[in-house]
């Protein structure tokens, strides 16, 4: 497999990286990739005009139960000065994970990524999926958060509100970066060797056919996310009535309390005290929206993926079909 | 004096104050009645004593305290003797409230308000003390509320109370020395004592025969006082003698000369004194011992007694029906007051009617006593839970049935309840006989009684068994009453006879009509002939009684249960259609719940048994439906009144237990519980798990019934599953068979010994509905097969189907085209082979996914639109939350509310095809 590149997106971005130039070298290093779990590593390497360039990278340890008391901070340092030691680029530009089905989109995800980015402008996220890597599709894909995004995790301000000034929404909330990888010739002439010796089935996994099982993952997990959905809006809407119930008798109280001022007034008497409004109608809790915000983010992922994944196996099966059909002929 | 005379002497002396005209006639059989009359006095003189020296006791302590001046000891006292008190409440009912014990409240109150008064002396007064008396004093204000009315009578003559007070030492003194060779003088101040009272108390003194006597007995106060003073502790007792004697009071008159006698000389004759002596001995075995009174006798004085005594008629008046309607007046006025003897006033009916009968006075006079001695039976229990005695019962039985007979023998009696008091014809003469007083109240009454004598017995014993025999003479009555109220009464009477009698006949199986209409004539020509002559089916005669009703009834409540217990008997013989009709064109299920809870509880007995009915003809749905109200709620031995639940104890107090309790249905009309339920089970299973196995993908699969979900669920947790023991272990070990298809294994738990025994036997037609369920079986289990297994099958020959199941080819034919015909099953019949053809056209698994989530996207735009039209009403154009609409289409916050809209209705249906 040659380096590929992947087209740029349309979009023009204002981040300090338009491009991210990955090394072949960085890619397959994780024996656990095909578990379920989750891994996570440093990205190193270094920013070249507009591009980022990755040259290596390293994973995160695996968190067991019995070292808790492990330093990754110290882990990370003594592993960085250790490339450093054999001359390899040192300099920390981001991390990566590895996702199954493309549900990646979370919480924690974006607080780290929002560390990272606040520490290290540059930094990306790349998100591998060893599944779909498997099956014969490289899928690869390095993210950054938007300014405007970053602008609102700085003032950590997600309410309604807030999001709306910022107006930021599912879609921009994130930025893919287009990434080209570039492989150096002695591996290149080792792709070229396994190619060679790679048996026919191997190659061809990307023309499987089934794919009722992927769909059903996909599916399940859509669900799953809008279900949640659906609870966030009812909370939300429960909280739009409270909060409409409550300007209500707000607004009522005000207006009892100028009518009976002015009819005091009209008696002579002295208006009564003002009192704290706010304090009489605490207002109830926003909820927070950020979540919902990432959920429908991921959706539109999920959708993403799914459209993909049918589009390509669409493509699979008029092939199939017409195959079928020369050989019935024949 | 002969032995003889003694005893008579003693029941005199008694008798003398309380009926002083005697009846010249009883004389011949005075020995025996008397010899009756002192054994029941013996029993009803124990318990009566006891209690009575109780108190007495505790008074004498209080007393006591008081002159020590002792508050505590005396308030300790107090609450002990109002604990007695409490403890002889079932004779103080009998007898009223004795006057010792009122005098003892009465001056407990007074002195407790001296003391009070007296400041000084309560400073010297230590502190217990003090504090006791202030208790004290508001215990005993607040206990004597309820004596105002003997405290105040109480006070009115409290001279004698006085001079009694002052006796009370000297009483005790002289008793006490006397005891052994005084007991003469005891019976004496006894007898004297009668006459004062007598004097006080009936005014009416012109019948006293002994009105001569009575300034003797008088001016013999002041030497006999102390004796008679102490005497009157006894009275409660003696009255009881008194009255428990009356009927025996013939001898009485034989002895007034005699006893005129003993009041001229009271202390000198040494020959009565004798004479007395015999008849000490006597009183000893009757009274007990009174010679040990002595000791708390003297505590309390002869305050009259608020009592009636009973008279009877003075010798040599002329017995005719006017003096014995005054007697019965008489006798009835000390009806329902305090401290009326109910035994002794039923005898003393007893005794009258036996005396007009011999007199001939006449049918009239003895309807009316006999009203009045069965009015009287009922009231012998104050409390209206108690029921009554067996031997109560057996009387109030046969004097029905003697005024039954009365009744039919004399044509020319009219009775009615609005007939008054004063227009009543008794006497005989040419006119008809009219008399107050109503038969089928009274018939009414004896059917209650007995319903509660039912519901009191214990059902597993013996004595329910004999009790229940009783029920064909309660029957008998009934159709007695029904025969004269027919030729008689009013529309309105005939119908409530009509009802007591269908409520006596409509949940008894008509086993005689049953083997008839099998065609199972009697094994021999006599039982044939016996079997003819029992007179017609009950479905006859309930028809006939209801359809009177129905058309005659003006008062809702008998013509609802009339409809019901129709309803009843046609479902308990199986007249599936009748039942079913009637109910509902009854329209009972609308209103049933504004109906009192006897009601209420016939109605759930009359669905219970239409479902049971409704089994047995195999229509289970149906049974199902109709059980299903009384079996989800889980109380179905509350809600069919055949017992109480322990649990919602607490909700309840004692009233409303008691209320709860009297509603219950006596044990012979019981509907067998398990019977139910495992009917309602097995129903549910036929019912559930052809269903379970249709729509095992459907989301919204609902429940047929819950509690049948609920029994699964039981038997799945269960961690080892041994053989099924109980019926519901049998209906869920069945039920999982059922869910494999497996007919055969299932058909075995349903139907084996165990459920026969427990269950299947208890129907009438065992074998009819062992058959019947067998078929249930087989074909539910067909359906289920074909649910859960179609996607294994491209085809499958119908013979096949049938072998399995061992149903014929027409009925697997049948079954099957009823399940194509509803879109049960994908599949269509191929006539030539005889196979069903499987067509494939249920989702994938992909696919009910795919519509899930369709109808989740649903839900979630019906939301989001929810929290739209929120901010739209407002009027507010604030951030609207859009990112869920986003995931179908991008919405920019300006864009219009309607194209939204378009956007996301379209979106939504995009997404779904996109995702198949």
């Amino acid at each position: 497999m040659a380096s590929r590149k992947e087209a740029p997106s349309g979009k023009s971005l204002d981040s300090p990286v338009r491009q991210i130039q990955i090394e072949g070298l960085v890619r397959p290093h994780h024996q656990a990739l095909q578990g379920s779990e989750v891994v996570q590593g440093v990205l190193l390497g270094l920013v070249v005009e507009d591009r980022l360039e990755i040259t290596n990278c390293f994973p995160f340890p695996q968190h067991t139960e019995d070292d808790a008391d492990f330093d990754e901070v110290q882990y990370q340092m003594e592993m960085m000065r250790s490339l450093r030691h054999v001359n390899i680029d040192h300099l920390h530009v981001g991390w990566y994970q590895s996702t199954f089905y493309g549900s990646f989109v979370s919480r924690a995800l974006l607080d780290s990524q929002f560390s990272y980015q606040h520490a290290i402008e540059e930094s990306v996220v790349l998100i591998y999926d060893p599944i779909k890597t498997a099956q014969g599709s490289l899928c690869l894909k390095a993210y950054r958060l938007t300014p405007k995004l970053m602008e609102i995790c700085r003032e950590k301000d997600f309410s309604a509100d807030g999001l709306k000034k910022a107006s930021v929404g599912y879609e921009n909330m994130f930025e893919e970066v287009p990434i080209v990888i570039k492989n150096s010739h002695l591996i290149n002439v080792l792709l070229w060797e396994l190619e060679d010796k790679s048996t026919a089935a191997d190659k061809h996994e990307l023309l499987n056919l089934s794919s009722s099982t992927h769909l059903e993952k996909s599916l399940q997990m859509l669900m799953d996310r809008v279900d949640e959905m659906s609870q966030d809006i009812v909370k939300y809407n429960n909280y739009c009535r409270s909060l409409s119930k409550q300007q209500q008798q707000k607004h009522q109280y005000i207006q009892r309390r100028q009518q009976e001022n002015a009819q005091r007034q009209s008696r002579g008497e002295p208006p009564l005290p003002e009192e704290d409004l706010s304090k009489m109608f605490k207002p109830p809790q926003p909820p927070p929206r950020m979540d919902t915000l990432l959920i429908a983010s991921q959706l539109s992922t999920y959708c993403q993926t799914i459209k993909e994944f049918t589009s390509q196996n669409l493509g699979k099966l008029f092939m199939a079909e017409a195959l079928q059909g020369t050989s019935s002929y024949s | 004096m002969s032995r003889f005379f003694a005893t008579g002497s003693d029941s005199e002396s008694e008798e003398s104050s309380s009926a002083d005209e005697i009846t010249p006639k009883a004389t011949g059989t005075t020995f025996n009645k008397n010899k009756e009359a002192f054994t029941t006095n013996l029993i009803l003189c124990c318990p009566l004593r006891f209690r009575f020296e109780e108190l007495t006791n505790i008074i004498k302590t209080i007393r006591n305290a008081m002159k020590i001046r002792d508050m505590s000891k005396c308030l300790e006292e107090f609450e002990q003797l109002y604990r007695a008190f409490l403890k002889s409440k079932t004779i103080v009912d009998k007898e009223g409230v004795p006057q010792f014990y009122i005098r003892l409240l009465a001056d407990l109150e007074d002195y407790l308000n001296q003391l009070w008064e007296d400041k000084e002396g309560k400073k010297k007064m230590n502190k217990n003390n003090a504090k006791a008396l202030s208790t004290l004093r508001q215990k005993i204000r607040k206990y004597n509320k309820d004596f105002e009315t003997e405290i105040a009578s109480y006070k009115e003559n409290p001279e004698q109370s006085a001079e009694e007070e002052e006796k009370d030492d000297i009483g005790s003194a002289s008793s006490k020395s006397d005891d052994d060779d005084d007991e003469g003088i005891t019976a004496k101040s006894l007898m004297k004592k009668k006459p004062q009272e007598e004097e006080k108390k009936a005014p009416e003194a012109s019948k006293f025969l002994k009105g001569a006597a009575d300034e003797e007995s008088e001016s013999d106060d002041d030497e006999d006082s102390e004796d008679w003073g102490s005497d009157s502790v006894d009275s409660g007792g003696e009255s009881e003698d008194n009255e428990g004697a009356a009927a025996s009071l013939a001898v009485v008159f034989l002895k007034k000369a005699q006893d005129g006698d003993k009041q001229h000389e009271p202390k000198k004759d040494g020959r009565r004194k004798r004479h007395k002596k015999i008849e000490q001995v006597e009183e000893e075995v009757d009274e007990d011992g009174e010679a040990e009174e002595g000791g708390w006798e003297k505590v309390k004085g002869g305050v009259p007694l608020v009592k009636e005594k009973p008279k009877m008629f003075a010798k040599g008046t002329e017995i005719n029906s006017a003096v014995v309607i005054k007697k019965l007046t008489e006798i009835l006025q000390a009806r329902g007051k305090k401290g009326t003897d109910r035994a002794a006033q039923i005898e003393l009916l007893h005794a009258l009617s036996g005396i007009s009968n011999e007199n001939n006075l006449g049918q009239g006079i003895l309807v009316k006593i006999k009203f009045n001695i069965i009015a009287s039976l009922y009231d012998y229990n104050t409390n209206l839970a108690a029921f009554m005695k067996p031997e109560m019962w057996k009387k109030c039985l046969e004097c029905i049935d003697e005024l039954l007979d009365i009744l039919f023998e004399n044509n020319n009696i009219f009775i009615g309840e609005n007939i008054a008091e004063d227009s009543e014809n008794l006497a005989i003469s040419d006119q008809p006989f009219r008399v107050r007083g109503c038969i089928l109240t009274l018939v009414e009454r004896m059917d209650e009684e007995f319903t509660k004598i039912m519901q009191n017995t214990d059902p597993h014993s013996q004595e329910y068994v004999d009790n229940l025999k009783d029920e064909g003479r309660v029957c008998g009555i009934i159709d007695r009453l029904l025969q004269y109220l027919e030729s008689k009464g009013s529309t309105e009477e005939v119908c409530r006879i009509y009802l007591r009698r269908i409520m006596h006949t409509y949940y008894k199986f008509d086993y005689k009509a049953h083997r008839r209409s099998l065609g199972l004539q009697g094994e021999t020509k006599s039982e044939q002939d016996q079997e003819e002559s029992e007179g017609e089916d009950s479905a006859i005669i309930m028809d006939r009684l209801c359809k009177f009703i129905y058309a005659k009834d003006r008062t809702d409540r008998i013509r609802t249960c009339a409809i019901l217990c129709h309803i009843y008997h046609h479902a308990l013989h199986s007249r599936w259609y009748q039942a079913r009709d009637l109910m509902l064109m009854s329209h009972l299920q609308d209103n049933i719940q504004h109906a009192d809870p006897p009601v209420q509880i016939l109605y759930n007995r009359t669905m219970v048994q239409l479902g049971i009915c409704a089994f047995r003809q195999g229509m289970i749905k149906d049974a199902h439906n109709a059980l299903l109200d009384i079996q989800s709620s889980g109380r179905a031995k509350e809600l069919l009144g055949q017992g109480l639940l322990m649990r919602n104890m607490q909700e309840r107090n004692a009233e409303q237990e008691k209320i709860e309790k009297r509603r219950q249905v006596p044990f012979h009309m019981h509907i067998n519980l398990e019977l139910l339920e495992c009917v309602y089970l097995v129903s549910a299973m036929l019912l559930e798990i052809p269903y379970m196995a249709a729509h095992e993908f459907d989301a919204r699969r609902r429940m047929i019934s819950k509690q049948f979900h609920h029994q699964l669920r039981v038997g799945e947790r269960q961690p080892l599953l041994g053989p099924p023991e109980s019926m519901r272990e049998h209906v869920v070990a069945a039920s999982k068979a059922m869910k494999m298809g497996d007919w055969r294994t299932c058909h075995s738990f349903i139907i084996n010994e165990k459920m026969n025994s427990k269950v299947w036997d208890l129907f009438p037609e065992t074998q009819c509905v062992r058959e019947m369920l067998v078929r249930k079986i087989q074909e539910e289990s067909l359906r289920t097969y074909l649910f859960t297994y179609s996607s294994v099958y491209d085809s499958i020959s119908m013979e096949t189907l049938s072998e399995m199941f061992e149903l014929e080819l027409p009925t697997v034919h049948s079954i099957i085209s009823k399940m194509i015909i509803n879109e049960e099953l994908m599949a269509s019949l191929d006539q030539p082979t005889q196979t069903v053809v499987m067509h494939r056209t249920e989702p994938t698994s992909l696919q009910n996914m795919a519509l899930q989530l369709a109808e989740k996207l649903g839900g979630l735009v019906e939301n989001n639109e929810r929290v739209f039209d929120l901010k739209q009403g407002l009027n507010r154009h604030n951030f609207i939350s859009n990112h869920l609409n986003l995931s179908f289409s991008h919405t920019d916050q300006k864009g219009g509310y309607q194209q939204k809209q378009n956007y996301q209705r379209g979106g939504y249906r995009n997404q779904n095809q996109s995702s198949y």
